[in-house]
Order: structure tokens, then C-alpha cells, then sequence
């Protein structure tokens, strides 16, 4: 059973750590924000000056984008995929499986630290300065506030289990390349952080709707635009647990297998 | 009662052959072919606590792969390990908390995190109480130094420094086992000396037991009364440092300064094996013939200025057990 009071401990530690290199936090703010810029021209460039399309408002649309940078933000602020990697290739993984902890437990927890660190720093405050200056469509209850954060927090989990794993598996394969960019691209266009499910053709949507990825990006951003209201926020937020559930089993069966390699082959 | 009992432990890494070439690629994703590499072939030996037991063999020998399989993080391909009445693979998480480990090679602390907070978080992480952890910074601090550098990151400390946070690291949560994969590598000889009386003074009041490798002969001639040599993966010896020393340390050399030169020195039991000037190596067996013989013999016809005898350091008989073999020597030994 795990003593959640050690992981906290690296969730701290990651904190302060993230408060060194603020340099690090500026520039990935400097990108996020070009990103949102980018994607936000394309967006209104897309509506041409039109007041809705598909039934979603222009402004609901701008609200999707916004926010869903803003996730992409909170869900890029933890350690990068390469130092785990690295440290599988290197070995220096074994250093971590002689500890009396969990390692992808360690690991999440750690992120729990710098992502606060980036979203108090950076993210909140920006955010909070574009939602007061421009309309932008604000859940008006409580209620879609909450589910917005709770959905938003099981995204992250979810993205967490499946680029660990991913990460991991390419560990087995020899060459990885092409598959990482392939990866990554259906991992952004899936999760509908760029593109809402309700535009994609009708195949490409159900393949997304049996994918775990909508939880990530599509369901917390549709539950803040109020594309996702009542009833059907509990169905969604229940998808999410059943998607995070699998991925977390598959993580831990990939990390087994990982470890296990790491302790029979040495690394 | 031995701590650590290891029983005819065998460890093979395959390793895949990398093919050359478009074709050799191809063949490569659809069949790899594995090569066997035999790193522990076979060895046994158990260690009682408080012991401090050298384990020394040459590069390759397979000494940190032993200390990998010791601490849980590589599974033997055969055999048994028992540290601490534990299967150190199966409990991994259990075993940790009754070890200590240094990497010499591989720092264990956090890279980017100043040395005192990676102690901080070994203390959480191993639940030390703040009354063990302030007993054992102190003592560590005093006889290590540690308050110069402390506040430092570890990526900027000196491998001196490195290697005394890295032991004090690994006994934070007093363990009663510690294990040193080459500790005193790439440090001077005062920080070395700092290392071993530190080792020695751990071992004595908390009667911690001590598996060290090293290549530097010194580390077992201070610190250890048993050594265990391995060499391809197979125990050479397992015993006593004085009595491998009794065994192949009959042969001395007798070193003398003359007043002149000569063209030849002749001596009866002993052999010129080296000289130089008017300085003379006389090699002999302490069993056919003692040190003041051979001087009164020489004494008798030349002058002496100055003379010393040499007794072999464990270092050259190592080297020498390293090129010729445990056995060949053992056979020459008795001659
Ligand atoms: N992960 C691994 N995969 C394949 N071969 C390995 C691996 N680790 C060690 N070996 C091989 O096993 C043998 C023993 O290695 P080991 O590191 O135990 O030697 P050592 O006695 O510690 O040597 P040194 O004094 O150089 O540190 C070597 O031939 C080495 O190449
Ligand atoms: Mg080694």
C-alpha cells in the first residue's frame, strides 16, 4: 500500500525545484501562447465572420480554444517523456526501482508539483487577463465549474498513463521515430484539442469516440463551453473514469514488463 | 548467523546482435539473434554481520553485477541470494530499507536539487525520525565534511564531494548492510584516506556490515581481514587477506645500495632480478634463506650504504594472481 505522505513529499520538492528555472516556465508560456494565437486566427479566419457554425456559437468556439490551450499548458508542465526515457536506455532507472516506492507513482506526483508551480505562476494569471479583457462564454453556475476542474483533473491522468506507457513501450521497440511523431499527431488531433469532436467527419469521429482520448481535451473543454450540460455531464465524467481505469492498468502492465526488462537484462 | 548468503548465483545478459547493413536490418525486425554473455558463472559465499569483505577481480569480473543481484536490481539467471533473511528481486522495496548502496560510478542523489534537500527527501522517503536523522547528519557532517557543500546542487559538486554525499546518503536510514561498488574511484589520496577511515569507523561502532569492490589494493589492505576474488565470473578466493599473503608473500626483495659498481653480483638463495646504478633488487624466499643472511653474505666482499627489504604488497600479488592465475600460482607457491 502506498504512503501517499512520501509522494507528497516529491510533489513539494518538484514546487520548489520548478521555482529555479523559471526561465523554463516563461518560455513554454511564450510558446503556449503562440499556439493560442495561431489557433485562435485559424479558428476565426474558419468562421469568416459568420456568428455560429455547426450549432457553436463563434464566441463558444474561441472559449473551446482558449481553454483548451490553457490544458495543453497545465498537461505540458511535468517532466518531459525523454528524462524518463533516457533513464530506462541509461539504466539509471534501476537507481529508482531500489527505492521503497512506486516509481510512475513518484513521477505523477512530482508533476503535481510543477504543473501547480506553472499554472499559479504562469497560466492563471495570463488566463485571467485574457478572460477579462475579451468575451469569452464563463460557466455562470457552480456546478459546470466543478465539473470542468474534475474533468479537467482526470484528463490530465488519463494523458498521464497513456504518454507513460507510450514512453515506455517505445523502450521495447528498436527504433521509435516515426511512431512518436504518429503518436503525438493522433494524440492532438483525437483529443480534440485543436479541433472539436462535433467538426470531425462522421468516421473520424467515431473512431474518436471509442478512444480514450476525448477525455483529455474534448470533455473538459466541452463541459466549460456548455456543449456538455445536466445529465450528460455525469455520462461524460463517467467515461472518463472508465478510460482512465484501462490506462492505468495499461500503464502499470507496460511498467511491469519495463522493470521487469530493466532487472533481467540490466538495462 | 551470515547475512548475506549467496548460492551458486549464476547471471547470463543476452545481448542482441546488431546485423550490418539494409538486409541485415530487415532480417533484424522480423528475428533477432541473441548472444549469451556469461557474467557470473558460479559463485557462493556467505558473509557474517559485521563484516567488512572485500570483493575484488579484475574488469569484467562481474563484481558490480554481483552488487546489482545483491540489492534487488538484477535477478539472478540461477541460484539464491538471501540478504538479511530476504530475496533481495522478490522485495525489492523491502530489501532497500535494510541497505545501503553507493554506485562510485553513478551518482544516487538528485542531479538538480541542492545535497542537504536530497537528503530531506531520503529521510521522508525511508521514514527516518528527526532524531535519527539529526544524530546521523551530525556525525556525518563531522567526519565528513559535508557543511561545505551542503547548499550546492549535486551537479556541481566535485567527485570528492560527490562520493562523500553519496555515502552518507546511503546510511541516512542506518541499513545493517552497506554495499560500496568501487567507492574510493577518482578521489585523491587524502579524500581516499578520509573515505576509508570513514568506512572503517561506520563498520566498527554500528557493526555494519561491508561488501566493497575497488581496484585500489589499498582499500583492502585498511579496511578488510577477508577478501573474496573473483575473475570471469567464477570465486578465485575466498579467505583470510593475511593468509593469501603468508601464501604468495614469501618472496622478498631484498634492495641494497653499494659503494661501487659490479659487474655481477652473485648470491647464494637469492637472485638480482633488477639494477640500476649501484642499486641492486635480490629476489628470495624467506623459507630458504632469511634477509640477514643475504646481507652478511654480501657484506662480506662489498660495502653497503644503504639497504631495505621489501615485503610484497597485496597489490603485486594480486596483479600477479590477475595475470598468472590463482592456480598456476598456487602451484608455484609450493615449489
Ligand atoms: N546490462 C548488461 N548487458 C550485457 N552485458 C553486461 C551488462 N552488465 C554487465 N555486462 C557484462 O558482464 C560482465 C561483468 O560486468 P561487471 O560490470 O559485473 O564487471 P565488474 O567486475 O564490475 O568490472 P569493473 O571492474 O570494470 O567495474 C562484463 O563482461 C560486462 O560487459
Ligand atoms: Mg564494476
Amino acid at each position: 500500500m502506498p504512503k501517499f505522505h512520501v509522494y507528497w513529499i516529491f510533489t513539494k520538492k518538484a514546487f520548489l525545484r520548478s521555482a529555479v528555472y523559471r526561465f523554463d516556465v516563461w518560455s513554454r508560456l511564450g510558446s503556449n501562447l503562440i499556439f493560442l494565437l495561431m489557433w485562435g486566427s485559424i479558428w476565426t479566419a474558419l468562421y469568416a465572420g459568420r456568428e455560429e457554425a455547426g450549432g457553436i456559437s463563434f464566441q463558444a468556439m474561441l472559449t473551446y480554444i482558449v481553454v483548451s490551450q490553457f490544458l495543453t499548458g497545465v498537461n505540458g508542465a511535468g517532466t518531459p517523456l525523454w528524462e524518463i526515457q533516457e533513464k530506462v536506455r541509461t539504466g539509471d532507472i534501476a537507481l529508482e526501482l531500489m527505492r521503497p516506492f512506486n516509481v510512475p507513482l513518484r513521477y505523477l506526483f512530482a508533476d503535481f508539483g510543477s504543473v501547480t508551480f506553472y499554472i499559479v505562476t504562469a497560466l492563471l494569471p495570463i488566463y485571467a487577463i485574457l478572460f477579462i479583457f475579451m468575451d469569452f462564454t464563463l460557466p455562470t453556475d457552480i456546478i459546470t465549474w466543478v465539473s470542468f476542474i474534475a474533468a479537467a483533473f482526470i484528463g490530465f491522468l488519463i494523458r498521464y498513463c497513456i504518454e507513460m506507457s507510450f514512453g515506455l513501450l517505445s523502450f521495447f521497440l528498436v527504433e521509435t521515430g516515426g511512431i512518436e511523431d504518429i503518436f503525438y499527431f493522433a494524440m492532438s488531433l483525437l483529443s480534440g484539442s485543436v479541433i472539436p469532436l462535433w467538426f470531425f467527419p462522421e468516421w473520424l469521429a467515431k473512431i474518436a469516440a471509442y478512444l480514450p482520448f476525448q477525455g483529455i481535451y474534448y470533455i473538459p473543454n466541452a463541459i466549460f463551453i456548455g456543449e456538455i450540460a445536466g445529465g450528460e455531464i455525469l455520462l461524460s465524467i463517467g467515461l472518463q473514469i472508465f478510460w482512465l481505469i484501462i490506462c492505468y492498468f495499461l500503464l502499470r502492465l507496460v511498467w511491469n514488463r519495463a522493470s521487469h526488462k530493466v532487472v533481467v537484462q540490466g538495462g | 548467523m551470515p547475512i548475506i548468503e549467496v548460492e551458486n548465483v549464476r547471471k547470463d545478459f543476452m545481448i542482441a546482435k546488431r546485423e550490418t547493413g539494409m538486409m541485415g536490418a530487415l532480417k533484424s525486425l522480423i528475428k533477432r539473434e541473441y548472444m549469451r554473455k556469461e557474467a557470473v558463472k558460479d559463485i557462493s559465499f556467505s558473509i557474517n554481520e559485521g563484516e567488512i569483505v572485500g570483493y575484488i577481480g579484475p574488469n569484467g569480473a562481474g563484481k558490480s553485477t554481483t552488487i546489482k543481484m545483491l540489492t534487488g536490481i538484477l535477478v539472478p539467471s540461477s541460484g539464491n541470494v538471501l540478504v538479511n533473511g530476504l530475496v533481495p528481486y522478490e522485495n525489492r522495496q523491502e530489501n532497500a530499507k535494510s541497505i545501503g548502496v553507493v554506485f562510485g560510478q553513478r551518482s544516487q542523489l538528485w542531479w538538480d536539487l541542492p545535497t542537504i534537500e536530497s537528503f530531506e527527501l531520503l529521510k521522508e522517503i525511508y521514514q527516518v525520525s528527526n532524531q535519527c536523522y539529526k544524530k546521523n547528519m551530525d556525525t556525518f557532517t563531522e567526519i565528513l565534511g559535508l557543511d561545505e557543500f551542503l547548499n550546492t546542487p549535486v551537479r556541481q559538486l566535485s567527485l570528492g564531494q560527490r562520493m562523500r554525499a553519496d555515502i552518507a546518503a546511503s546510511l541516512l536510514h542506518d541499513p545493517p548492510i552497506l554495499f560500496l561498488d568501487e567507492p574510493t574511484i577518482g578521489l585523491d589520496v587524502v579524500a581516499k584516506e578520509k573515505m576509508r577511515t570513514f568506512i572503517k569507523e561506520i563498520n566498527h561502532e554500528r557493526k555494519i556490515t561491508v561488501i566493497l569492490t575497488t581496484h585500489d589494493m589499498e582499500d583492502i589492505e585498511k579496511l578488510c581481514e577477508r577478501m573474496i576474488l573473483i575473475d570471469h565470473g567464477m570465486k578465485v578466493y575466498d579467505g583470510e587477506i593475511a593468509m593469501i599473503k603468508e601464501r604468495f608473500g614469501k618472496i622478498r626483495t631484498l634492495i641494497v645500495d653499494l659503494e661501487e659498481s659490479l659487474h655481477s653480483l652473485q648470491l647464494l638463495g637469492g637472485e638480482v632480478c633488477k639494477e640500476e646504478g649501484n642499486r641492486y633488487w635480490i629476489k628470495f624466499n624467506r623459507d630458504e634463506v632469511s634477509a640477514s643472511e643475504l646481507i652478511a653474505q654480501i657484506t662480506k666482499t662489498h660495502s653497503v650504504k644503504d639497504l631495505t627489504v621489501e615485503e610484497p604488497a597485496i597489490e603485486s600479488i594480486i596483479s600477479r594472481i590477475y595475470q598468472e592465475g590463482y592456480k598456476d600460482l598456487q602451484v608455484s607457491a609450493k615449489v
